[in-house]
């Protein structure tokens, strides 16, 4: 991290968001309630990427929306600290900008300002500190828009700069940052690759220089040989310029690389939130155990040895009382089914949602004699 | 049981022609499990469909392919030489080879039940009638693990949910009692850990049927636990094959050790990722000479980009295309 280290940006407390999931009758008129988000508690430090990780329908992506006010939470609070005064534009010289800078003050408060009952008005010069890198880089760009125009919307919809020259050479130090030829700017999506694509949404999202970007599974889509390099330039961009990242994917092994800490969710709710390292290395949560251990690792050497979970992820509609894992927990109590477990400070920086996890000890194993196979027969 | 060589396959398209699969060659046993991993636009699916004739109109399969498949009887059959529409072919299709795809959503009828879509496999292919047939569904909704399966069997797809409803789909495959089965990127669209139910569930099938199994996936970690053989694929071309075991652990060709690379692992964690450079090019504008030049960081100035590199063998039956491992290039 580069800077102001364990600075919080945003502080997520007991975060609802619920969905209407159309009327149980005609005309009873009673609407039937989804909880996709049933009360996540958790900070995110300034300069750190965050990994959120969980099973289709765990509800991962409503978080990342829901921070971003992107869609409306029904309950808590998402704490915004914002950077009062130092914005980090690297051109921050014109007159628009520190009027934006200082409307931005206003909103500030010691002790964070609150986004969830904000208003589209309030929340409007807020829009340009906070983005998001979408999944399909395909369906993301405007296909009638030229890569420049794409990139600098964020500055000319905010109202950061009006100088037509002011606004290019932002695009233009972005595109080089984000390793774009300068020459493409000029031409549309089509002629792109799903890489340079990607990399093109990645300009648009930090040109404006924000504090905090959502990546919601925006390497998921990418091959392999391609994937590991929008990663390194993630790592890179932030860096440099020390915003914050939610990195949403169901990928365990790209979380892990890219995140200092990461986050498990099941069925709307964090079972474990750790750093990296001892998540993945140290799990005390048994769905986390079960999801490392379903990973198949490219070595056939590895034994693959997944922990047999019983049954289907349920349905958030219909979520099981007490724990929601216990109904495939292998190592479910009577207790699990009656008692929501607590979210609560295992050790230091270690949370987790279960009501045993003092008597888990899942550890897995590092790699051991770093051989490295690749190396070894390189032909000379 | 089935042997590929010399498959070529073109389409014709609005901005000419373009060759997704070019001289592929490949073979599968009785029992064993052949991998074929690659990228976008490697052309895996393509060649595959070859196999079951299931090409779009567009398509040209070239002359010099020959696709040999031993069927059930014994009889060889020369799948290239098949008529479209012809008995053989419909017998081929199912019958003999089962395929499984990505997205059982778009492969099941939404308007019939399961237990309807599964009956009809076995009418056609099978010949059994009324409860037999319906029996046989069950049975085999049983066998892939789905619970409750008499009251399944009359359910839709929609009904059930994405797990279910790929076995579901490896259900209706093994229905026909094929010998050979394609499964592409079966598990791609699945959860961790539902992938790793569908992956244990497909091995222990393959064991108890001895069917012979093409798994083509994307994912090198899916290809260590399930595959037997495996054949890397860039561009329309194989550029590497050898067991499995041999491939992940001492990798050949430049492009099977970038892609090992580049993939994070879960046992190590520090190390920056190392990316294999630029991106991968289009079909349309396939590089001349070796199609992986254009990225290969031990590319031969003067020879990569010119000269289509040979298939050279190496030790425990393994071959690479790769002018770096050809050691008669001095000579020529």
């Amino acid at each position: 991290m580069s800077r102001g280290d364990s600075e919080t940006l945003f502080e997520i407390r007991d975060l609802e968001v619920s969905f209407d999931v159309g009327k149980r009758g005609f005309f009873s008129g009673t609407r039937k309630q989804l909880k996709a988000v049933d009360g996540v508690s958790f900070d995110i430090r300034r300069g750190e990427t965050v990994g959120l990780v969980g099973e289709s329908g765990s509800g991962k992506t409503t978080v990342g929306r829901a921070i971003l006010r992107v869609i409306e939470p029904s309950g808590g609070q998402v704490l915004y600290h914002g950077r009062r005064g130092d914005l980090d534009l690297a051109h921050a010289t014109s007159e628009e900008l520190r009027a934006a800078r200082a409307e931005m003050q206003m909103v500030f408060r010691e002790g964070g300002l609150d986004l969830a009952p904000l208003g589209p008005r309030a929340l409007r010069p807020l829009r340009s500190r906070m983005s998001l890198v979408f999944q399909d880089p395909y369906s993301s760009l405007n296909p009638r828009m030229t890569v420049r125009d794409i990139i600098a919307e964020p500055l000319v919809a905010g109202g950061l700069m009006r100088d037509r020259g002011q606004i290019d050479a932002r695009v233009r130090e972005i595109a080089a940052r984000c390793k774009l030829d300068l020459e493409h700017l000029r031409r549309f999506p089509h002629a792109f690759s799903g890489g340079q694509r990607q990399r093109i949404c990645i300009a648009r999202a930090l040109v404006a220089g924000p504090d905090f970007v959502v990546c919601d599974e925006s390497v998921s889509a990418l091959d392999v040989s391609i994937q590991a390099e929008i990663i390194n330039l993630l790592k890179d961009l932030q860096e440099e310029t020390g915003v914050s990242f939610l990195f949403i994917a169901h990928d365990l092994s790209v979380v892990a690389r890219i995140s200092h800490r990461v986050a498990v969710m099941y069925v709307g709710r964090f079972v474990e939130y750790a750093p990296t390292e001892s998540l993945f290395f140290h799990p005390r949560h048994p769905y986390t155990h079960a999801l490392l251990s379903a990973v198949p690792e490219p070595d056939p050497d590895l034994p693959f040895r997944p922990e047999r979970l019983q049954g289907e992820i349920p349905n958030p509609a219909d979520a099981p009382q007490g724990c929601r894992f216990h109904t495939r927990c292998p190592f479910a109590r009577p207790r699990c089914a009656q008692e929501v477990p607590d979210w609560r400070e295992l050790t230091s920086d270690h949370y987790v949602a279960c009501h045993y996890a003092e008597e888990f000890d899942f550890r897995r194993a590092r790699e051991t004699a770093h051989t490295d196979p690749v190396k070894e027969r390189e032909p000379t | 049981m089935l042997t590929v060589e010399n498959l070529t396959i073109s389409f014709r398209t609005d901005e000419g022609r373009i060759t997704p699969v070019q001289d592929v060659g490949f073979s599968v046993a009785e029992g064993r499990t052949l991998g074929i991993v690659g990228e976008s636009g490697s052309g895996k699916s393509v060649s595959t469909k070859a196999l079951m004739r299931l090409l779009p109109g567009n398509a040209e399969i070239g002359r010099e392919a020959r696709m040999r498949y031993t069927s059930k009887s014994g009889e060889d059959i020369a799948i290239e030489a098949l008529k479209p529409g012809s008995r053989a072919l419909r017998r081929l299709r199912g019958g003999e080879i089962g395929m499984i795809f990505q997205e059982p959503m778009a492969s099941f009828s939404p308007v019939y039940t399961i237990g309807n879509q599964i009956m009809e496999t076995v009418r056609l292919h099978r010949g059994l009638n009324g409860t037999a047939a319906r029996d046989l569904a069950v049975e085999m909704l049983t066998k892939v693990g789905i619970s409750n399966p008499g009251a399944r069997v009359d359910q839709y797809p929609h009904e059930l949910s994405g797990g279910m409803r790929q076995r579901a789909m490896i259900a209706l495959a093994l229905s026909a009692g094929p010998r050979l089965l394609i499964a592409d990127e079966p598990t791609t669209a699945l959860d961790v850990t539902i992938q790793a139910q569908v992956l244990d569930l497909m091995r222990d099938l393959q064991r108890d049927l001895g069917m012979g199994m093409i798994f083509i996936t994307h994912d090198l970690g899916v290809i260590a636990h399930v595959a037997d053989d495996v054949a890397v694929m860039y561009l329309g071309t194989i550029v590497e094959t050898g067991t499995a075991r041999e491939v992940l652990k001492s990798p050949a060709h430049p492009y099977t050790r970038g892609l090992i690379k580049a993939i994070p692992r879960l046992d190590r964690l520090d190390a920056r990722l190392e990316a294999v450079p630029g991106d991968i090019p289009s079909p349309s504008a396939r590089p001349t000479g070796c199609p992986f030049h254009t990225r290969c960081a031990e590319a031969i100035a003067g020879l990569c980009e010119r000269v289509t590199p040979p298939e050279v063998r190496l030790a425990q039956g393994r071959r690479v295309r790769c002018h770096l491992h050809d050691e008669t290039r001095a000579v020529a």
